[in-house]
């Protein structure tokens, strides 16, 4: 495995992980990485430009905006990781269902996955998170609800041709149970291009999300969110742009590492490349 | 070979012009704010969420539209201290406590020409008694009598502010007989509306207009632009020729600037935070007193709405007699609101920052809506504030906040409402602090405010009314029943060239035949 690592197809991977890596640790580590208390509002140092003791200024608020970044960091990346580790599990997991046992609960789930399909993402969101009332748990369920099918139609069409290979039919005749041929047959052989996909929509995930709170139906104030503070700094565009710029960045920056690690995962996993 | 070539050109010449005609279109049409005859305003007080779409008067809050934008006129209308001065009336006589003869002016038309007439005025309240649903709780008419220009009204009971609830603008004139339609009706006002729709009103000038001064503009566009930046930024790239509501923060852009004028008012709208009795915390005096204490609304005004308002005490601004100059509550004191709630038996027992009582956090639900963009702010200013007493506050703006109302998932509310739209106290009263209010939606209950309601009810002149109110608010706010914030000060940003446009204290005049441009 380290040898396969050190491999010159997997070098190019390295520095797009550990800038993966980076930024998934300054998320964890956020509360003990900010430099003030991202959430005390002090109104005497009410809109501070960058410089001094604020090195990205201050909000309306008079709160650290670098300590507000880096507290969003958690909030934006660890919510968009833990909701994408969420629609990929359970939309493979329905996917391999379908595709492995067919029959009325495959046509009934596969048409369900359908109409969610139908629905164009952003506004189907919208529409349920406004519904639901808003905040982060409530917009994470409204882009679970619409983010599922994608893995359920890649995982159900790679069960589909899988299913008659030969190796399966020798492990039927072998007598494994039917957990078993999934999990040791069936799950490794899906398992890449899903890996593949999911690390494509990271970058997607945190926008969606992000844009959500942007809308004002994701985070909840005074959560440190990157679209919420986006949103809080957009009505002073004109006299105060540090408050929009910070977290801005910081958005553009975690999507541009994730969507590149993607590619780059794409390209060294992808079979038909090598 | 050639005639297909021949027909390759014809097209692409008649794409071209198409192209460039729907270019010349779409630069006419930004450009109708630069036409001297065309005024084209945008507002953020015109929508759905303010129940004001639309311009028939008998409708909810549509009123305030017609009135705004020129459309309708009421008998008497508020001078800019507030005082009432005839409008379509020419004078009127007060027979007994319980009957008012109104004189209508002679030469009064709708804009249809036909003459307004008592008749008229009596039809116009008789639709507006039978459709409207504050109108017939405010006015308690009994029977109007018609006799050529005048009215002779006779109420139920004594009503003191009947004058000042016939000036609110659900008291606009409009000919019934020509009826509504596509939301259209007909008023006395110097414009007339020419389409309506849930975002825009078309006006053009009536021309039939009674008053001496004669509309100046053609024709008048009302834009809805609920938000703030796209509102500010079509001021500055010149499609708008005024505007109103823009955000606090973008104001500076405007002020001290050659190309603009603003134009600022002191308004009773408060921003007002209702406690729910039917908490069990917030039954406590001293926990409302303590969150009372903790909110800065100095800060709040000064820093949050940069300086576009005043700290109020109650819910009248100090402008009016019966305002904050003459009742008191208590200070802005983080430490002394630590105290109250520790005589409460709160106390922070876990260490986690938060005060707690039989094991439970003080944790409240803080409702609000975003379409009045002071309000979110007060939210996250007041949680921060709160948090540093210990109450957890869990803030939802949203603008889905009826729902929440109805179900009563809320500890506190928080608003924005116009306190005194007549000039009178008693609306106020009557709407929030009523066991019958329609908007104490904290559940106030105090049987001498409702005796001093009664009393205020049956009693006439303004030094009397004023001194009840007085008494009224002391006992709201030595109750807590609200915290009140601070009052709005409204203001309008207009091209240099714009003239006999201003910000009124009620809130209600904007467009007036007065409008002109250079």
């Amino acid at each position: 495995m380290k040898k396969l690592l050190l491999s010159p197809r997997y070098r190019a991977l390295w520095p797009y992980l550990l800038l993966a890596g980076a930024l998934l640790l300054l998320a964890v580590f956020a509360p003990w990485l900010t430099p003030q208390d991202p959430y005390v509002q002090d109104l005497s140092i009410s809109l501070q430009p960058p410089g001094g003791d604020h090195l990205l200024g201050t909000d309306r608020y008079g709160r650290d905006l670098l300590s507000r970044v880096i507290a969003g960091s958690q909030t934006t990346l660890c919510a968009s990781l833990l909701l994408l580790v969420f629609i990929a599990v359970v939309g493979s997991v329905i996917g391999i269902f379908c595709g492995y046992r067919g029959g009325w609960a495959d046509t009934f789930l596969m048409r369900l996955s359908d109409v969610f399909l139908a629905f164009p993402e952003m506004v189907f969101a919208i529409a349920v998170a406004g519904v639901l009332g808003g905040g982060l748990i409530q917009a994470a369920l409204a882009l679970a609800l619409i983010g599922w099918p994608k893995y359920a139609r890649l995982a159900r069409g790679l069960v589909l041709t899988i299913r008659t290979a030969p190796y399966m039919e020798a492990a039927r005749m072998a007598g494994c149970s039917t957990l078993t041929i999934l999990w040791q047959h069936v799950t490794p052989n899906v398992a890449g291009p899903i890996l593949v996909t999911a690390a494509l929509n990271v970058g997607t995930i945190i926008m969606e999300l992000a844009g959500l709170s942007f809308l004002g139906l994701g985070a909840m104030p005074p959560t440190a969110e990157w679209g919420a503070m986006m949103n809080n700094g957009r009505s002073m565009l004109q006299t105060a742009p540090w408050i929009i710029l910070g977290p801005g960045v910081a958005i553009f920056v975690s999507v541009a590492i994730f969507n590149l690690l993607g590619d780059k995962l794409r390209d060294v996993l992808d079979v038909r490349r090598k | 070979m050639k005639k297909q070539h021949n027909i390759k050109m014809a097209l692409a010449v008649l794409v071209t012009a198409a192209l460039l005609a729907s270019g010349c279109g779409s630069q006419s049409g930004s450009k109708s704010a630069g036409d001297a005859k065309t005024f084209t305003y945008g507002t953020v007080a015109y929508g759905v969420s303010n129940q004001n779409t639309g311009t028939n008067p008998h409708d909810t809050y549509v009123g305030w539209s017609s009135i705004r934008y020129g459309i309708g006129e009421t008998l008497f209308r508020f001078t800019n201290t507030m005082e009432l001065e005839p409008w379509l009336a020419k004078d009127y006589e007060q027979i007994d406590d319980y009957t008012v003869k109104i004189n209508l002016k002679d030469n009064i038309c709708f804009s249809n020409g036909k003459k307004v007439t008592g008749e008229a005025v009596k039809a116009c309240f008789e639709d507006l008694l039978q459709k409207h649903d504050r109108a017939p709780k405010d006015l308690k008419i009994e029977s109007m009598t018609a006799d050529g220009q005048s009215i002779t009204i006779k109420s139920k009971e004594k009503v003191p502010a009947l004058l000042n609830y016939l000036s609110d603008p659900y008291g606009c004139i409009i000919d019934v007989e020509a009826g509504e339609h596509d939301k259209i009706v007909i008023g006395t006002g110097p414009y007339e509306a020419t389409s309506v729709s849930d975002t825009e009103i078309d006006l053009k000038k009536n021309e039939n207009y009674w008053g001496e001064t004669k509309p100046h503009m053609d024709k008048i566009v009302v834009k809805s632009i609920t938000d703030g930046d796209t509102l500010t930024m079509a001021m500055q790239n010149g499609e708008l020729d005024a505007v109103q509501g823009l955000p606090y923060s973008n104001l500076e852009l405007f002020q001290n600037n050659d190309k603009y004028n603003v134009s600022q008012a002191d308004t009773s709208r408060i921003y007002q935070v209702a406690f729910n009795f039917k908490t069990p915390a917030l039954q406590d005096l001293r926990v409302r007193q303590a969150i009372s204490m903790a909110i800065d609304k100095e800060n709040f005004t000064k820093v949050l709405l940069h300086g576009q308002g005043t700290p109020a005490v109650g819910p009248f601004p100090a402008s009016m007699t019966f305002g904050d100059n003459a009742v008191h509550t208590v200070a802005f004191d983080k430490e002394k609101a630590k105290g109250l709630l520790k005589e409460a038996g709160y106390a922070d027992t876990d260490g986690d920052g938060y005060v707690d009582k039989d094991g439970k956090n003080l944790e409240l639900r803080y409702l609000t809506y975003t379409s009045r963009q002071e309000l979110p702010l007060l939210a996250e200013a007041a949680q921060a504030d709160l948090k540093d007493i210990g109450i957890k506050l869990d803030v939802n703006a949203t603008n889905n906040y009826k729902n929440f109302l109805k179900s009563g998932e809320y500890d506190l509310y928080s608003n924005a409402f116009v306190t005194a739209p007549t000039g009178d106290p008693e609306y106020y009263f009557s709407t929030h602090v009523l066991k019958s209010s329609a908007y104490n939606m904290g559940f106030y209950y105090n049987d001498r405010i409702e005796s001093l309601e009664e009393q205020l009810r049956n009693t006439f002149g303004a030094d009397k009314r004023s001194s009840i109110a007085i008494q009224m608010e002391q006992q709201i706010l030595d109750d807590c029943a609200y915290f009140y914030a601070s009052h709005l000060r409204m203001s309008f940003v207009m091209k240099k060239n714009v003239k006999g446009f201003a910000a009124h204290p009620s809130d209600y005049y904007e467009i007036t035949p007065e409008l002109a441009k250079d």
